[in-house]
């Protein structure tokens, strides 16, 4: 490893040298944890899937869509925007992946780096979500694509607004040095999280702005 | 210049390079074994999805409404 890459470690590496051989339930209970994890971005999976499928059967049975309100039809959401906003999001999850490689690869200067423009993405994607809202021209009230759209991309935002602070809190806890080299539950959970959100956005971008 | 252009265009090359990021990082990753690295390399895989999904509505060719 450089000198340069462990001088930055010095506390990283301070509590590394405190926790590693000695923590012996961590590594017992890691597994376990995850696996909790995992049912836990299941369970939102199914959340998610709930809303989704309500979607899909209003939309399959309207007589037209997008349905039509005082007599005249709604319009379409704005794609172009959309697919902007959309790379701007998954771009977030590819630099939240090179900051978890960083953490692995004990470079913590650039994990700091690759965190902060996962966060900068995270709020420029719930910023363009809100200028779409303000733009879009149907309200929650009225129609069921105005209700659809609103309830499913407002519970997808609210989890975006949750992953930025559980980022933040993530970059405040490497900073007191909570995660060592060998004991980064936490991170590998956080980018673990940012990837649903991709993915959930994946299929939302698909049934809103595509379909 | 039209707004929407500018926004497929900025989509489309964002789609490309963050495309091509998952992919490589999918790549890099395919040999790692555990839970974490399962679902990382499915999660990547439909992110790069989603990439392929924005390319082509910035392209025109889906969502594309007259």
């Amino acid at each position: 490893m450089a000198a340069a890459a462990l001088h930055d470690l010095s506390g990283h590496d301070a509590v590394a040298a405190r926790y590693h051989d000695v923590d012996a339930v961590y590594g017992e209970t890691r597994d376990i944890r995850l696996l909790g994890f995992v049912f836990f971005l299941l369970a939102d999976c199914v959340l998610f899937s709930s809303f989704i499928f309500a979607y899909i059967y209003l939309r399959v049975s309207a007589p037209a869509w997008p349905p039509f309100l005082n007599g005249h039809q709604l319009p379409w959401f704005d794609t172009s925007f959309a697919a902007m906003n959309s790379v701007v999001l998954f771009g977030s999850g590819v630099t939240m992946h090179f900051a978890l490689e960083n953490w692995k690869h004990l470079n913590k200067r650039k994990f700091y780096g690759w965190l902060i423009a996962t966060i900068a993405l995270g709020i420029g994607f719930l910023l363009g979500q809100a200028h779409e809202y303000s733009s879009v021209g149907i309200s929650w009230a009225g129609t069921t694509m105005g209700a659809s759209f609103f309830t499913l991309t407002g519970l997808h935002g609210f989890h975006v607004f949750i992953g930025v602070i559980y980022l933040t809190v993530l970059g405040i806890q490497v900073n007191r040095g909570v995660y060592t080299g060998s004991k980064y539950f936490g991170l590998t959970a956080g980018t673990l999280y940012w990837h649903f959100v991709d993915v959930i956005w994946v299929a939302l971008f698909f049934l809103f702005y595509l379909w | 210049m039209n707004v929407a252009i500018i926004e497929r265009g900025a989509a489309f090359l964002g789609a490309i390079a963050v495309g091509v990021s998952a992919i490589v990082q999918l790549k890099n990753d395919w040999k790692a074994r555990g839970l974490d690295a399962d679902v990382t390399k499915l999660l990547l895989g439909l992110m790069a999805f989603g990439c392929v999904l924005a390319l082509l509505a910035a392209a025109n060719v889906l969502g594309a409404r007259s």
